[in-house]
């Protein structure tokens, strides 16, 4: 039998730039940035000066009591798939759900659980441990709490890549369903981090942007000469990836199809990138959706603003595509680095430039650097034909790149 | 408010349950209490009342009156009531 093609049908996201697709792809749009300066309260001795957080309430999703038992990440991963199953049309009620399973991805999982059991245990030396911690804290907790509250019995899998773990997840989720071993994945990523302890850890690798004194919504510049580094977001994106066969018979909207999906270790460093690697983890995303480099019309960089990253990339860019070749931009700009979330959120942005031939930008770039040689889309959205693919990179500490494709129908 | 009144008020809120109705004598289970939130609760129970009760007695405690006994004999031994 044939590879099924891998078809994308529904998404939701929680994000720093709105609680729905509709409104992060709107802000995208307006190139409009969701990063402020960190209340006291989060940011505390830590150093950290600006993040992107949701603006987040637990409710209508969960009451008072249960939000209290279920972590921060588990509440975006679940606020988010529910979005996305909603809005692919997939009746949960008379689907076979041994046949619907979870991929998900996140860096840190229950960091919020785990900043307060610390807390408790180090900082007010009370050793009396809170019992939901390890099912709050542990990794696959926020997977999990998809699954559950939705009753998907099929395939599980939690992928844990720092900065490509939600895009893996995709990646992933695309081969279990062309190799048939589901007929529809909840597949995405979240991450919720935005704590005092690890912000601290961050700061300490100085690669932090600190905050633009005029604007702070401006802190995070990637490829812009006066870029000072990363800023740290949160929350979540998922999307219902679905055998086409079965999506069409159900007359389902087809957004998209997943086609392309690359997987490269560095093996190198632990936190510098090596060009070779994103340009192996790239030829491989063309490769398997069967494309050549002019068929991809933008990329959704992984564009952190860190002084040594955003080179790299861009020589690993230039190697494949050529110099000037494919339309270029960091939405990190704007929705910040979400870690284990962005792959996934990334991926979103991207649907927009495929879908609506909607460019996002790459928001204050004004100045870019000459070591950056892109075809940027600069400080504005653009505006193009629908094209017939598009790119999105995410690569991790670690060495753990990861590249997808998604294509027209 | 005596004990059982501050357990059944934090048990309504904990699992979601109108107090109103709810029946001291009733097993937890069938309040839809699972073991895990069963654990959790008592750890908030232990907190609100400054008590601990051991793994031992905490296997014999099916309804929130059992709970209440246990809670108030814990607060007798620590010269609490």
């Amino acid at each position: 039998m044939a590879a099924r093609r891998v078809a994308i049908t529904g998404a939701g996201t929680v994000s720093p730039l709105g609680n729905s697709v509709d409104e992060l792809q709107r802000s995208l749009g307006e190139g409009r940035s969701g990063i402020r300066r960190l209340p006291e309260a989060i940011a505390q001795g830590s150093g950290a000066q600006v993040g992107a957080l949701v603006d987040w309430n637990p409710a209508p999703l969960y009451t008072e009591a249960e939000a209290a038992n279920i972590d921060r990440v588990s509440q975006f991963a679940v606020a988010a798939a529910a979005q996305a199953i909603t809005a692919s049309g997939l009746d949960l009620q008379s689907a076979d759900r041994d046949r619907i399973g979870v991929f998900w991805g996140t860096g840190m999982g229950g960091a919020h659980t785990l900043d307060q059991s610390f807390l408790r245990l180090y900082g007010n030396k009370d050793w009396r441990g809170r019992p939901l911690t390890v099912v709050m804290a542990m990794n696959n907790a926020a997977g999990s709490n998809v699954a559950l509250k939705n009753g998907l019995r099929g395939p599980f899998a939690n992928y844990s890549t720092a900065c490509s773990s939600s895009a893996m997840a995709l990646g992933e989720a695309m081969l279990a369903i062309s190799a048939g071993r589901a007929d529809a994945i909840v597949a995405g990523g979240a991450e919720a981090l935005l704590t005092p302890g690890t912000l601290a850890a961050w700061v300490a690798l100085r690669t932090l942007a600190t905050a633009d004194a005029a604007d702070p919504a401006a802190s995070c510049k990637p490829f812009d000469k006066r870029r000072t580094g990363l800023v740290l977001g949160e929350g979540a994106a998922a999307f219902v990836l679905e055998d086409e066969v079965h999506a069409k018979k159900r007359g389902a909207r087809i957004h998209g199809y997943l086609t392309g999906y690359g997987n490269s270790c560095d093996a190198v460093h632990m936190s510098r990138p090596d060009r070779d690697g994103q340009v192996r983890a790239m030829k491989q995303a063309l490769a398997t959706s069967g494309l050549t480099p002019k068929d991809i019309a933008y990329i959704n960089a992984h564009g952190t603003a860190t002084s040594v990253g955003d080179v790299v990339e861009c020589e690993a860019v230039n190697e494949v595509f050529g110099e000037g070749g494919v339309r270029v931009s960091s939405t990190k700009s704007m929705h910040g680095h979400l870690l284990g979330g962005a792959g996934a959120l990334e991926f979103a942005a991207a649907l927009l430039a495929l879908e609506q031939g909607v460019l996002p930008p790459t928001a204050f770039l004004e100045q870019p650097d000459p070591a950056c040689k892109l075809n940027h889309v600069a400080a504005k959205a653009e505006r193009i034909a629908p094209p017939r693919a598009v790119m999105s990179n995410s690569f991790a500490f670690g060495g753990s790149n990861v590249v997808l494709i998604a294509e027209r129908g | 408010m005596d004990t059982l009144a501050r357990i059944k008020d934090m048990a309504a809120k904990e699992f979601s349950i109108d107090p109103t109705g709810l029946d001291p004598a009733a097993p937890l289970d069938t309040l839809g209490v699972d073991s895990l939130s069963f654990i959790e609760f008592m750890f908030k129970i232990e907190e609100e009342f400054g008590v601990n009760v051991s793994d031992e007695d905490l296997k014999s405690i099916k309804t929130l009156a059992d709970l209440e006994r246990h809670v108030a004999a814990a607060l007798v031994a620590a010269g609490k009531a």
